[in-house]
């Protein structure tokens, strides 16, 4: 990137008017970007305008957005359109005052058959758009708002209670469909305030009812739900201690002078960030401290502080010590098996931030707020990143693997050799056939491995379904266990069967169970079942991307031979009678159909 | 005062014509893009750029390049 992109994207980020606007988003979109995205906008008001602030989102992730604006309220044709030109996320947004002329003011005078009707009308047209949009990535779903405040304080107002239950009636057809998500629009409104959001001149005119104000908050909230459109996702928070854990310096102020008291400040809001960190870390993301202390101070308040919410048990892996912090966080980096990328930095000293900037700028940096009362307002922002897109119930528990994963590390250096290794850990691998209660993980595997992806093929959890359903594909899982515990579903294995041919569609594991022949076992049953149904080869093919040389050579270590060599990767074959994947004698492995 | 200039500078961006192509002459009936999409952008860019509000009988009239000047004119002269 160079200077003048540079200047484009603080234009965009600050800019104040929208031709300012309008300028730095069509200068920007003539660069080459990595990725292009086609995206629907389909609403039963105008919406035209917001295909802008998509776009804006996108080159601040370093995407290319190409808008399409389905018709005026036409969910159902818009769908038909949208899959027409190849337009495979989609965001709906269905307008409450506008289901029926004013609908709000109607409202309290309205039968309530022609209400219920309304509503089932609402239901059942939405239902056919997202049954028929089943075959696209990502849709969002907008749930209904009002136009005005409360007028009963009370919260007793009829077209409240008509818009709650309509808005039921959204999200739960919304939850039948893997691929779409709900964007709450009455927290947006909360959150930039009512007469911010509308613009009264172009809704009665034009039916345009939001703002400049409103349209951006919507787009930047599906950029963070959809984790910048897919281009990261944040596994590690990497804490420094002094100021950020706790108030003060604990070589300096010692256990009992650092600031940590929940009932008076500054301890309190230390405390309060710490509990949101927390509740961070259950909800999947991987702790790190990344301190400049000594080692024994440190671990003196993680073990004796009373004020402590976060205890050694929450923290992945420590790196208290004196080395500069990118070296560290790099070593943090390796450690845990993730990219720079996925790593968020929270520290409150504006030398070692920018330090950080300047070596890693791919890690997300945060400093903590000089003013430490937006300290919380601060935090939001990183749990965003985290926590927007949602999480799944495997990633919640993932802190124990992988500190189960750091122990077997240590007991490693005890063996004589890897294999001796290998046979003390006890492994066992579950190799599973189409397991439908496991299609939001395969799918969010599938999203966030890059090292171990033979061709980064993303599935999303429809097309999972969609794969599992037919005859010809065999969507293969895998648990691997051993006597630390249990890692969760760590790997997948797509076949599609082709006339007498095997194709590995894609083979990604996490990162977390490589290095013991976990990837090598599995093949076993998936050439017996490919013998089973009469197949005679089974053919596989490696891509590479920016991320994935770690298995560059694969298959090659699988023992399988090369038919072809292209520029951005390799394609092997081989007759499934003169196949046999390498020995893995120290793995016990179960099929469960 | 208005400021010419950067008033076809606007139209020019919003509409997605050159800017030496906006003259006294132009309206929503000779410039493609100003249709009502466009029109409501340039409405919302000119108050974005002149910090005004324009009134929504004027926000639905002003057509042309003559109309806007005599609109913005007015409402920059009532702030000063």
């Amino acid at each position: 990137m160079n200077t003048q992109d540079n200047n484009a994207i603080k234009l965009l980020e600050d800019a104040s008017s929208l031709s300012e606007l309008m300028s730095a988003v069509d200068a920007l979109e003539k660069n080459d970007t990595s990725r292009e995205l086609n995206w629907g906008v389909s609403s039963s008001v105008t919406m035209s305008q917001f295909g802008l602030y998509l776009r804006k989102y996108g080159l601040l992730s370093n995407i290319k957005i190409n808008v399409l604006n389905g018709n005026y309220d036409d969910p159902l044709g818009d769908i038909d359109l949208f899959l027409k030109n190849n337009v495979d996320h989609a965001i709906f947004l269905p307008f409450f005052d506008n289901l029926m002329p004013s609908f709000e003011a109607q409202l309290a005078c309205m039968s309530e058959d022609l209400i219920a009707s309304k509503e089932a009308e609402l239901r059942g047209r939405y239902r056919l758009a997202l049954q028929k949009g089943g075959s696209m990535k990502v849709i969002f779903l907008c749930t209904l708002h009002s136009m005005s405040p409360l007028i009963d304080f009370s919260g007793n107002d009829v077209s409240r209670a008509i818009l709650n239950r309509f808005n039921i009636a959204l999200r739960e057809e919304a939850r039948q469909f893997p691929n779409v998500s709900v964007i709450d629009t009455e927290d947006i409104l909360s959150f930039i305030g009512y007469q911010r959001a509308f613009d009264s001149r172009f809704y009665f005119r034009s039916k345009a009812p939001y703002t400049s104000a409103f349209l951006d908050e919507l787009a930047k909230r599906v950029c963070l739900a959809t984790r910048g459109f897919g281009s990261h996702f944040y596994k590690a928070l990497i804490l420094d201690c002094d100021n950020t854990l706790w108030g003060g310096v604990i070589g300096e102020d010692l256990l009992s002078g650092i600031g940590l008291d929940k009932h008076d400040y500054p301890g309190n809001i230390f405390w309060k960030i710490q509990n949101e960190i927390l509740a961070l870390e259950k909800s999947g993301a991987l702790l790190c401290l990344c301190s400049k202390n000594n080692l024994a101070d440190v671990d003196e308040v993680l073990e004796k502080h009373p004020s402590m919410v976060i205890r050694e048990g929450h923290i992945a892996i420590k790196k208290v010590n004196w080395e500069n912090k990118a070296s560290n966080i790099r070593s943090l980096a390796q450690e845990l098996n993730i990219g720079l990328d996925s790593m968020v930095f929270l520290d409150d000293s504006s030398f070692e931030c920018e330090a950080v900037r300047q070596q890693l700028p791919m890690v997300k940096t945060f400093q903590v707020p000089k003013n430490l009362s937006d300290y919380p307002g601060l935090f939001s922002e990183i749990k965003k990143l985290f926590l927007a897109g949602g999480v799944t119930e495997e990633s919640k528990s993932k802190t124990l693997q992988y500190r189960q994963r750091s122990e077997a590390e240590a007991l490693k250096a005890q063996f004589e050799n890897q294999d001796e290794y290998l046979a003390s850990l006890g492994l066992k691998v579950e190799l599973s056939l189409n397991l439908r209660s496991s299609i939001p993980r395969i799918s969010e595997l599938s999203m966030k491995s890059n090292q171990f992806n033979l061709t980064t093929t993303r599935y999303s959890e429809s097309e999972i379904l969609s794969m599992m359903d037919r005859d010809n594909f065999a969507v293969y899982s895998l648990v691997v266990s051993d006597k630390f515990g249990n890692a969760g579903l760590t790997g997948v294995v797509i076949v599609k069967y082709e006339g007498d041919k095997a194709v590995v569609d894609n083979f990604y594991m996490s990162c977390r169970v490589i290095g013991r022949g976990v990837e090598m076992v599995i093949w076993h049953q998936i050439i017996a079942n490919a013998i089973n149904r009469g197949c005679t080869h089974l053919h596989a093919k490696y891509i590479s991307s920016a991320k994935n040389s770690l298995v560059n050579d694969f298959y090659d270590r699988l023992g399988l031979p090369v038919v072809d060599q292209f520029d951005a990767g390799r394609e092997y074959s081989v007759s499934l009678t003169d196949f046999s994947p390498p020995p893995t004698l120290w793995i016990t492995t179960e099929y469960v159909e | 005062m208005l400021n010419e200039d950067k008033l076809k500078q606007v139209m020019a961006v919003v509409l997605k014509v050159d800017v030496s192509s906006i003259n006294e002459a132009s309206s929503m009936d000779n410039i493609k893009t100003w249709d009502s999409l466009g029109h409501m952008n340039l409405i919302l860019a000119l108050e974005d750029e002149f910090k005004i509000t324009i009134p929504d009988e004027d926000a639905g009239n002003i057509s042309s390049y003559k109309l806007i000047k005599v609109v913005l004119g007015e409402l920059l002269d009532g702030v000063a």
